[in-house]
C-alpha cells in the first residue's frame, strides 16, 4: 500500500513537470502570453483587465503601444516608481519581447468597464481640467494627447475608467520623482496641486461613456 | 560545557542594550530598497509586500493567497531554493515571586538573546509542484541534568503541494493537494490556525515558551486543531472557485513511521494526547469577497481527532476531540495603508475512554475527573501598517473550559485565561522586523488574583516581549 502511494506521488510529480497550457512560469519563452495573462496577470489586473483594487491599474482597452513601453520599462528598470518596482520588476524581468507584445495585445483588446462615479463638483472641476487644462499652471488640456474620450493614442495611455487613486499616485510620481522619465508629464504636472490631481483623476475614473 | 568562542558570544549577547543599539544603527544604514530578497521574493522578483499584507508574515494579500493556492509555482524556479530566518528576543515577566527555581520557571527572564534560526527550502519545483519546508534550530530547547540549556533542530512547517488552475473569462478554479504536518497550515487566511506560532499576535517567532521566551506568551490550553503542528502528517485536497468559495478536506495521522520526518520529535516522545490514532478528518469551508481595496472572508473549520493517552503505547486508552469553529478576516490594502482584522472561535468537545476517568474501572488511570470536557478558544487581532514599515497591533486571546479538578490542578480547576497583547513594530528594511509586544493577563487559570493558591496574580504573568526577526 505504501509503495503504491509513493509511486503515485512520484508519477504525479513527473506528470507535473511541464504544463505549458496552464503555466505560471515567468521565465519560459515558450509560454503563450495569453496563458500568462490568465494565470498570473489576472491575480491583480483581473482576467479581463478590469482590476478590482485601485492598487493595480486597469489594463482593459489600454493602448497596446503604451503597454509594451511600460512592460519594457519595468524589465529594464527604466520605470522605477514604487508600484512598479515592488510588483512589476519581478514579473517582467524574464519576459521576451514576443511575450510582452502578446500581453499588451491581450489587454488592449479587452473591453473597459465603467468605474465608480464621483461627486458632481469633482466631476465638474475635473472635466474643466480635462477639456481646458490650467493655463496659469502651464497644464495643457489632457484630451490633446489622451484623446477626446480619454481613450489614449499610441504611446499616450487610455485614462478613461482608470482608478482615481492610481492616477493621483502616478501624477505625484511624475511631479515629484524621476521614476517615470521620458514623457511630457513632468512638465504637465509640475504646478498642479493635489486637489487638481484628485479632481481630474476623479473625472477620469468616472469618465462618462457618452462623453 | 561551553567552549571559549561560545562563552565570548554569550557575553556579547548578554549585553542586550549594546546588541540592540548596534543592530538598529546598522539597520538604519542599510538601503531602503530590498535588493536582498528572501526566497519567494527571489522566485518572483517582487517585494515581500506583494504577497504579504503590509510586509507582515504570514498575513497574505489576495495575490499572496493565489501564490500559495497555486502551489508556490508563480515565477521562475530559484537556482538555490534556500532561505534562512532568525530571531533574537527577550521576554521579561512582571513578577518571579514565589518561584523556587527562577531559571526553570522563567527561562532567561529579561535577557535579550539569539534564540532561533530556520532554514527554508521552498518554492517552485515544476509548473504544478511547489513546497514550503522549514527546519528550525532552537537554541534553548530544554535543560539537561546538569542544568545547562541544550539546543535542538527539528522539522517545522511542511507543506508540499500539487496544484493546477483552470481559468478563463467565465470562471476560475484552483485545485490542489497538500501534504503537510499541521491542520490549517494549507489555509491562506492565517486565522483559525496560524501555522507559525500559537501566540495570538501571529508574530513570526518561534514559540517563546519553549525557548527562553517565558511561559506566559500563550494561553495554557487550546483545542486539538491548534495543537497538532509537527506532531501530525496529513494530506488535504482543496479547491478555490471564482475567488469566492474555498473548501478543504483531509486526513491526518501521527507523524510516525514513513512520516517521521514531518514530526518535531520521535513519535514515542509526542506529548500525551497528541499522538493521533488512525486517520483523522479535518475540514474547512470559506467564503471570500474582494471589492475595491477590500477583501473579506468568513469561514468554518473543524476536525475530529482521536489520540493516545500514552504516545509510546498504541494500546493505551484514547481521547476523542471534536472541533467546530468559525473564523473571519477583513483586509484593506491600498498603499500606504494596510489594515487587517482577524477573528477565530473554536469550540472543542473532549470525550475520554472509560479507564481515563471512571474510578470504578479496574484499570482506572485518573487522568480526568469527568467523562468529557469542553474548551472554547477565541482569538482576535487588529493591525495597521503604514508604508509597510511602521505597524501597530492589538490582539486578544481567551480560553474557557469546563471544570475538571484532575485535568487542571489549579484551585479554580478551569483553564480560563484572557490575554490582551498590544504591539508596535518597525520594518527598517523589508526582511527585518523589530517589535515589542506586551502580554497582559486579566485572568489566568480561572482567577484574576491568587490563581495558584500561593498568592500569584494573573497580572504577575504579564510579559514584555522584545524581538528582532530577520530573513534572507
Amino acid at each position: 500500500m505504501k509503495e503504491i502511494c509513493f509511486a503515485s506521488v512520484a508519477m504525479l510529480a513527473l506528470a507535473g513537470c511541464t504544463n505549458l497550457e496552464r503555466s505560471r512560469d515567468l521565465a519560459n519563452p515558450d509560454i503563450n502570453p495569453e496563458v500568462t495573462a490568465l494565470q498570473v496577470c489576472s491575480n491583480c489586473h483581473g482576467v479581463d483587465g478590469n482590476s478590482v483594487s485601485p492598487n493595480f491599474p486597469r489594463l482593459a482597452g489600454q493602448q497596446e503601444v503604451y503597454l509594451v513601453a511600460q512592460l519594457e520599462g519595468f524589465r529594464s528598470h527604466h520605470r522605477s516608481d514604487p508600484a512598479g518596482y515592488e510588483y512589476m520588476w519581478g514579473i517582467s524581468r524574464s519576459l521576451t519581447d514576443g511575450q510582452i507584445k502578446g500581453l499588451a495585445e491581450y489587454f488592449s483588446r479587452q473591453t473597459a468597464k465603467s468605474n465608480i462615479a464621483t461627486t458632481e463638483p469633482q466631476m465638474a472641476a475635473g472635466r474643466k481640467i480635462f477639456e481646458q487644462g490650467i493655463p496659469e499652471k502651464e497644464t495643457a488640456p489632457c484630451f490633446a494627447c489622451h484623446g477626446a474620450n480619454a481613450e489614449g493614442m499610441g504611446a499616450f495611455p487610455r485614462l478613461a475608467g482608470q482608478h482615481e487613486d492610481y492616477l493621483v499616485k502616478q501624477l505625484h510620481v511624475f511631479q515629484e520623482t524621476e521614476g517615470r522619465p521620458g514623457t511630457p508629464m513632468k512638465q504637465i504636472t509640475h504646478l498642479l496641486s493635489h486637489d487638481d490631481m484628485v479632481n481630474v483623476a476623479g473625472f477620469l475614473q468616472a469618465f462618462p461613456a457618452s462623453h | 560545557m561551553q567552549g571559549p568562542m561560545a562563552q565570548r558570544i554569550a557575553r556579547v549577547f548578554g549585553k542586550s542594550w549594546v546588541v540592540i543599539t548596534v543592530f538598529i544603527a546598522v539597520l538604519t544604514l542599510l538601503p531602503a530598497d530590498g535588493w536582498a530578497l528572501p526566497l519567494f521574493a527571489r522566485q518572483t522578483g517582487q517585494n515581500c509586500l506583494a504577497c504579504h499584507a503590509g510586509g507582515q508574515f504570514p498575513e497574505l494579500t489576495p495575490y499572496g493567497r493565489k501564490f500559495k493556492l497555486t502551489g508556490y509555482t508563480m515565477g521562475e524556479r530559484a537556482t538555490v531554493p534556500l532561505a534562512v530566518m532568525g530571531v533574537a528576543s527577550s521576554a521579561k515577566v512582571a513578577s518571579t515571586a514565589g518561584s523556587s527555581d527562577i531559571e526553570a520557571d522563567f527561562p532567561h527572564n529579561g535577557r535579550f538573546e539569539f534564540t532561533t534560526a530556520s532554514v527554508l527550502c521552498c518554492g517552485k519545483i515544476t509548473d504544478n509542484i511547489g513546497t514550503f519546508i522549514q527546519w528550525t534550530w532552537d537554541r534553548f530547547d530544554h535543560l539537561n541534568d546538569q542544568g545547562s540549556w541544550v539546543s535542538k533542530s527539528h522539522a517545522d512547517q511542511i507543506d508540499l503541494r500539487y496544484a493546477d488552475r483552470f481559468i478563463d473569462k467565465n470562471q476560475d478554479l484552483i485545485v490542489g493537494l497538500s501534504l503537510n504536518n499541521n491542520p490549517g497550515v494549507a489555509d491562506v487566511w492565517n486565522t483559525h490556525n496560524s501555522a507559525f506560532t500559537p501566540v495570538p499576535t501571529y508574530v513570526p517567532v518561534s514559540n517563546p515558551s519553549g525557548n527562553a521566551g517565558g511561559p506566559f506568551v500563550d494561553v495554557p490550553a487550546m483545542p486539538i486543531i491548534q495543537s497538532l503542528g509537527q506532531a501530525s502528517a496529513g494530506a488535504t485536497a482543496y479547491a478555490f472557485w471564482n475567488n469566492t468559495i474555498y473548501g478543504e478536506f483531509g486526513l491526518y495521522k501521527a507523524a510516525d513511521k514513513a512520516f517521521s520526518a514531518f514530526g518535531e520529535v520521535p513519535a514515542g516522545e509526542i506529548d500525551s494526547f497528541l499522538r493521533l490514532k488512525g486517520l483523522n478528518p479535518y475540514w474547512r469551508l470559506a467564503l471570500n469577497h474582494d471589492w475595491g481595496a477590500n477583501s473579506a472572508m468568513v469561514g468554518l473549520h473543524g476536525m475530529s481527532a482521536e489520540t493516545y493517552s500514552d504516545a509510546e503505547d498504541m494500546s493505551s486508552p484514547t481521547a476523542r476531540f471534536t472541533n467546530y469553529g468559525i473564523d473571519g478576516q477583513y483586509q484593506y490594502i491600498l498603499d500606504p495603508h494596510v489594515v487587517t482584522a482577524m477573528f477565530s472561535y473554536t469550540h472543542e468537545k473532549q470525550r475520554y475512554a472509560d479507564a481515563l476517568w471512571n474510578t470504578s474501572n479496574p484499570e482506572y488511570l485518573g487522568a480526568f475527573a469527568n467523562s468529557s470536557n469542553t474548551l472554547d478558544y477565541v482569538r482576535a487581532k487588529l493591525t495597521y501598517v503604514y508604508q509597510a514599515k511602521y505597524g501597530a497591533a492589538l490582539a486578544y486571546s481567551s480560553i474557557r473550559g469546563s471544570s475538571d479538578s484532575i485535568l487542571y490542578s489549579n484551585p479554580a480547576a478551569v483553564p480560563n485565561s484572557r490575554l490582551w497583547a498590544p504591539e508596535v513594530f518597525w520594518n527598517p528594511v523589508q526582511y527585518v522586523r523589530v517589535g515589542v509586544q506586551y502580554f497582559m493577563w486579566n485572568q489566568y487559570l480561572g482567577a484574576k488574583s491568587n490563581y495558584d493558591g500561593n498568592g500569584r496574580n494573573a497580572k504577575d504573568n504579564n510579559t514584555l516581549f522584545l524581538y528582532v526577526w530577520a530573513a534572507y
